[in-house]
């Protein structure tokens, strides 16, 4: 009973909303206090000045009596009190007086937070910068590369505004990002030349290689361009055909774009694609020539840019590429007709029949591609108009007014446009073209801060629910939501008619947003941020432990949890099925990492239904979330624990408090316990078993999965030199007293008992990414109201969404 | 090597206007009172942190070979394991025993990354922070250099309150961001860039106009935001007025080519997943722009303290030490945890040896060298695990500037670690009476 009891505060502790306090100050509290500590820090004695009796219990209102709390709760934590000739408290009075004094200090914390429900100013993250310069220029490339990382929120989203900051540093980066992007979006001169160059045959590159167009392994067909441009659109287009191999993986086709520099390389790569078929096919490649490595115009040893082409199947097996033959060469000395015979050594290429090829007929390179001249990217800039030859000024101001509204996401006033020409025509006389006029006056814009950050001005300063967005403010808050970029010219036209905001007029926006290609970056930003996908890139595999271990998988589990969140999105699924699901999202290198027979044959993901007894199944048992949360050789049940607690459950644990002692134990047969006795014994200090209880046992359930996310039932662990096996143990106690073992039960649980829970917590993390801030006590009714929405539309994430873009919150400011 | 010198820019672009000058006569400007002192004598400052404090074995067992604070008191002070490198360096370096932030005491145990460079204490929910020292440095003899500081660390960016990844704030306690990049900092500081002089300068003009538009602009959208965004947008404008600053500087610069220097020793690609050469190209990079005197004031954060996203976590692993940073610091009461994590620390000391050893090599003008002229501060903000006192630190260096050196002195846990900072920056000639929580100066160190 004291243990169910002593557990309730971890759960509750750190909930800021959560609708029951647990314990009580008169009731719980200070009974406590009255028996044990008064005697010392009470009327007759207040030693080192404490006195509780008296101490108020207002934490919010009393900064110096909370940091007394503060400094008892640590002393409690770290055994300091009581001393130790005064009796140990009862696990269910430390309970109350640990848990409502935690309970005190969250709720403190989270005031001091608020934004009253208020969105706060949000600049453009790096991937929103990048997407909006792309297409505000109309040209595609790493705007963002010199800026530095975002700062995510607690609840790890990286769109909200009170985390993200500016810098001097920053500022000049977008400054000399806006100038490189306007110089290439704006040409100059005429129409370049096209250039088309195609070859049915390889060339061949410096030294010996197997130049082919039957490509297995190892094998190259090279396409060599003498001439090419510097800047601009190509597409480089394979015709090829696949020769498979029966149980085998598609045969996967690489170009890649550089040149060779005597010794070195420098390549790029354009792209990879599964071939499939055995008649031709032909597979477009597109980039920009400055956005590659190119050779510079100066004489070189090597001249030629070369597009490469390869065969990037592999089943891990090593295969020679070649062998030595030797041969017997006859000469005839030409002088007296004597035939000599020479020993020659040969390099031949092996054909094995196991390895899937991939048959080239033609490559062909078209540069520079555009449809008109100047190309659209240029004309949407320098927009063609009759003033244009009317007078530079006029012309100006208009190009401006124009590429100001896109760029500031609204109309603009005369008087915004003519205080940024002001600029222009300082500059115009001391450059030589008008387009180096317009472009450091666009750069301008792109700097303001009306372009880099979502403003919504609020003249009477007043914010907060009450005050609904205008419609373009409302426009940009969609596009940011679920495209991660600026509103398309749709959404600019809807805004200014006023027809947006129109339920039936927003509700198919919506829809016609989610089937966009765009809404890739909603499921790409989200589901990377809430689900912290970014924990693979952060562990390091012990090859020593996992053989035959290849990194190169980590992007492909990434990919899993992201495919497999874009499948219950797309085809409104249950989001229930995030806790558990009869299908996985699998490629062929994923499904043979886990041993998933009879699975997909190439790189593109593809459902699989897992039979009734898989041990996979729901975001629990993908590689992502168990590698990303273990050691890299182990296991790690205490963030996998916090992982599940934080991201699913919306209730993340108290971090760890000053001058916590380590995991640490002197016991020298420590390293033969298996996790959940070390874990044990971490709870057998009173300080740890605090919150640890209310931890651990989320992680030990799944214990049956390595580092790597594979299924065990053995540890291993390396003592010394050698590896010891200890049998995996995955029955353990949750924080509510049910006993459950491993990850079908834990699951199991999830869903029986802990449904609603998820709910609310998915549509909290949701709710706070639409709108780019952190949900707050303030929120509590529109979670509520929002969650009920969702549990009633069966759990569909495009029903939610719906919900929140047509709910008071994500219309108000 | 380039000169220090300081002129009006607006003298020299009414008197110039275009025409491009010629090094001397840049050099016969006179420089400011304030930049005087520090033109003739070059003072640098460098602060490298490492996460989660330092091996601090108890008792008297084995493990107290991998102390990191090394035994003994005063000039008899023995190295233990992890240090040893730093053996030669004896007479160039101090130990420091006890010291803490008080203002971090209070604070949890990884969250005091933030201010062992400032000494603030985080108050309210927003954490704000105040100026670190680097930064009060750089504000002072920042003018004479074409880069007033040089701020790094592994995961870049600012980080997040609490688990910061940059250790330099400026004036108003606003995080300024680390750059995480070899590539990008090489270019900065030595890159070429390939547009004319000419081309340049006026570019730089075009901003100096942009940015008093902007300003301008900047106001009147300011007073329509409510008053939190306010508070968010005051960060922007902060920001146009420092990049103003800098074109001002920039324009100074101009016509001083950069320093040329040979680039084919340094890994400028190597990142996070090759930790041997990004920690030896980071210290590169610092050594670098100190001997062309590009900047005089560099930090750089190994690694934060954010054991769930810091992207250093993985370091002892990929060279192989067996575990994360982390899990090291965590692991050190089991045991061999001690032996584990002092080899992880005497790694990072054999590099920290190599810069003071680049540094001590290399001569200065006056017969002396850089060395002796360059204040190095080694350590961390937690004495081990979670523990915010008695931080291992070491300070090497500078003392042609007034540093005593050769000892290990014990301050007990009374003394505020600011006392350091004042003593720090008095003899790099940045006057202070105190600084923070400061009670006095650390006279054992000064000479």
């Amino acid at each position: 009973m004291n243990c169910l009891f002593a557990t309730a505060c971890f759960l509750f502790a750190s909930i800021i909303f959560s609708a029951e306090e647990k314990f009580d100050y008169a009731r719980d509290v200070r009974p406590v206090l009255e028996q044990h500590c008064f005697k010392c820090h009470g009327p007759e004695k207040q030693k080192s000045d404490v006195r509780f009796d008296t101490l108020s219990t207002d934490f919010l209102k009393d900064r110096p009596a909370a940091e007394t709390w503060h400094d008892a709760l640590n002393a409690l934590q770290l055994g300091e009190m009581p001393p130790d000739d005064e009796p140990e408290l009862s696990a269910k009075d430390r309970a109350a007086l640990t848990g409502w004094i935690e309970h005190q200090i969250a709720t403190r914390r989270a005031a001091q937070k608020s934004t009253g429900g208020e969105v706060i100013l949000r600049r453009l993250n790096r991937v929103e910068y990048e997407n909006t310069m792309s297409d505000l220029l109309g040209i595609r490339a790493d705007y963002a590369v010199n800026l530095p990382p975002d700062t995510p929120s607690e609840d790890g989203f990286k769109n909200n505004g009170a985390a993200l900051s500016m810098s001097p540093m920053q500022l000049e980066y977008y400054l000399q990002a806006a100038r490189d992007g306007l110089s290439r979006a704006i040409v100059t001169g005429p129409a370049p030349e096209k250039l088309k160059v195609t070859a049915t045959e390889s060339a061949t590159d410096k030294g010996k290689g197997n130049y082919t167009n039957r490509l297995g392994q190892g094998a190259k067909f090279i396409l060599k361009l003498e001439d090419f441009p510097y800047e601009g659109d190509f597409i480089v287009r394979i015709k090829a055909r696949a020769e498979l191999v029966d149980g085998a993986d598609f045969p996967r086709m690489k170009a890649t774009f550089g040149f060779r520099a005597d010794t070195q390389t420098p390549f790029a790569e354009l792209g990879e694609v599964d071939v499939k078929s055995a008649e031709p096919e032909v597979f477009e490649f597109r980039g920009r020539m400055e956005q590659l490595p190119l050779q510079s115009r100066t004489q070189s040893k090597y001249p030629g840019q070369l597009v490469w082409i390869t065969n990037e199947w592999d089943d891990g097996k090593k295969r020679p590429i070649s062998r030595q033959v030797e041969t017997i060469e006859e000469k005839k000395n030409p002088k007296n007709g004597k035939i000599t015979k020479k020993k020659v050594k040969k390099t031949e290429y092996i054909d094995y029949p196991d390895v899937p090829k991939i048959v080239i007929e033609s490559v062909e390179y078209e540069g520079l591609v555009f449809e008109s001249w100047p190309p659209r990217h240029h004309a949407q800039i320098l927009i063609p108009s009759e003033k244009r030859e009317t007078g530079e000024l006029v012309y100006a101001e208009e190009v401006v007014a124009n590429f100001m509204r896109r760029a500031y996401r609204r109309p603009v006033e005369d008087a915004e446009v003519k205080s940024m020409l002001r600029l222009y025509s300082r500059i115009r006389p001391t450059v030589d073209s008008f387009e180096e006029a317009i472009r450091e006056t666009l750069a301008l814009v792109l700097v303001s801060p009306d372009f880099l950050y979502l403003v919504e001005p609020e003249p009477g300063g007043k914010k907060g629910t009450e005050t609904p967005l205008t419609d373009f403010e409302f426009a940009s808050r969609l596009s940011y939501f679920l495209w991660s970029t600026m509103p398309d010219e749709r959404l600019f036209d809807l805004a200014s008619t006023g027809e947006l905001r129109k339920p039936k007029v927003l509700a198919a926006e919506v829809d016609r947003m989610l089937e966009d290609e765009r809404s890739q970056q909603f499921v790409e930003q989200f589901s990377h941020q809430w689900l912290d996908l970014g924990s693979v890139g952060r562990v390091a595999v012990n090859p020593e432990y996992y053989e035959g271990w290849d990194n190169a998988i980590k992007p492909h589990m990434q990919a899993e949890t992201r495919e497999f969140f874009e499948e219950i999105l797309q085809n409104e699924l249950s989001a229930l099925n995030f806790l558990d699901s009869d299908f996985a999202m699998l490629n062929a290198p994923l499904a043979r990492h886990y041993g998933i027979e009879n699975g997909p044959r190439g790189m593109e993901f593809e459902r699989v239904d897992l039979p009734a007894d898989s041990i996979r199944g729901g975001l629990l048992t993908q590689a992502s979330v168990l590698l990303g949360h273990s050691t890299g050789e182990d296991s790690h049940p205490i963030l996998r624990a916090v992982w599940i607690r934080e991201r699913l459950l919306d209730d993340p644990p108290a971090p760890p408090p000053p001058n916590a002692p380590e995991l640490d134990s002197e016991n020298p047969d420590f390293a033969k316990l298996s996790v959940r006795q070390q874990l044990e014994a971490h709870r057998e200090e009173a300080a740890c078993n605090d919150c640890h209880r209310g931890i651990d046992p989320w992680g030990i359930a799944l214990e049956n999965f390595d580092a790597i996310g594979n299924w065990r039932v053995e540890v291993r662990r390396k003592n010394g030199r050698k590896f010891v096996k200890l049998p995996a143990e995955t029955e353990t106690e949750l924080p509510d007293g049910t006993v459950i073992s491993g990850v079908d039960e834990l699951k199991q649980y999830l869903l029986e008992k802990r449904k609603d829970q998820f709910a609310k917590a998915f549509v909290s993390r949701l709710t706070g990414y639409a709108l780019g801030r952190t949900i707050e006590f303030e929120d509590e009714e529109a979670i509520e109201t929002l969650t009920d929405d969702f549990k009633q539309q069966d759990y569909r994430i495009q029903s939610l969404i719906q919900a929140i873009t047509s709910h008071k919150i994500f219309q108000s400011k | 090597m380039n000169k220090p010198w300081h002129l009006d820019r607006r003298t020299f672009l009414r008197g110039t206007a275009g025409v491009s000058l010629s090094l001397p006569f840049l050099e016969c400007m006179g420089a400011t009172e304030k930049t005087t002192v520090a033109a003739s004598k070059p003072v640098r400052l460098c602060a490298v942190y490492f996460p989660y404090g330092a091996a601090t074995p108890r008792g008297k067992d084995a493990d107290l070979n991998w102390s990191w604070m090394p035994q003994g008191e005063g000039a008899d002070f023995q190295l233990g394991e992890s240090l040893k490198s730093l053996e030669p360096f004896r007479d160039d370096i101090t130990f420091l025993k006890g010291l803490s932030h008080l203002n971090g005491r209070k604070m949890g145990g990884h969250d005091t990354a933030d201010i062992w460079l400032t000494g603030a204490q985080f108050k309210g929910g927003q954490f704000r922070n105040s100026v670190s020292i680097d930064q009060l440095a750089a504000q002072q003899f920042g003018d004479a250099t074409r880069y007033s500081s040089l701020t790094m660390s592994t995961d870049g960016g600012v980080g997040e309150p609490t688990r910061s990844s940059t250790l330099s704030f400026g004036r108003n306690g606003q995080p300024i961001p680390a750059h995480n990049r070899p590539r990008l900092i090489f270019d900065r500081l030595f890159g070429v860039n390939p547009e004319s002089a000419e081309k340049q300068r006026q570019e730089l003009v075009n901003s100096g106009s942009m940015l008093d538009l902007l300003l301008d602009h900047s106001k009147s959208v300011r007073k329509n935001l409510g008053k939190q965004d306010q508070q968010k947008f005051d960060e922007y404008l902060e920001s146009v007025r420092a990049i103003e600053k800098r074109v001002d500087r920039s324009q100074r610069w101009l016509d001083i080519p950069k320093p040329e220097v040979d680039a084919s020793g340094l890994h400028l690609d190597s990142d996070d997943n090759t930790p041997e050469e990004y920690i030896q190209t980071m210290y590169d990079l610092i050594f670098l722009a100190f001997q062309t005197d590009s900047t005089r004031v560099a930090t750089y954060q190994i690694g934060n303290m954010n054991g769930a996203t810091s992207v250093a976590g993985k370091f002892p692993q990929l060279l192989d030490f067996g575990g994360t940073l982390h899990n090291l610091a965590h692991g050190a009461g089991k045991p061999g945890g001690m032996e584990k994590l002092g080899k992880w620390e005497k790694y990072l000391a054999e590099k920290l040896t190599g810069f003071l050893e680049r540094l001590r090599s290399t001569e200065e003008g006056d017969g002396g060298h850089l060395l002796d002229s360059t204040m190095v501060l080694y350590g961390s903000s937690n004495s081990n695990t979670h523990n915010n006192t008695n931080y291992p630190l070491m300070l090497a260096g500078g003392k042609k500037l007034g540093l005593k050196h050769g000892q290990l002195v014990n301050y007990g846990a009374d003394t505020p670690l600011t006392n350091l900072h004042v003593t720090m920056l008095n003899r790099l000639g940045v006057p202070s009476d105190g600084f923070v929580d400061s009670t006095g100066e650390l006279t054992e160190i000064m000479s």
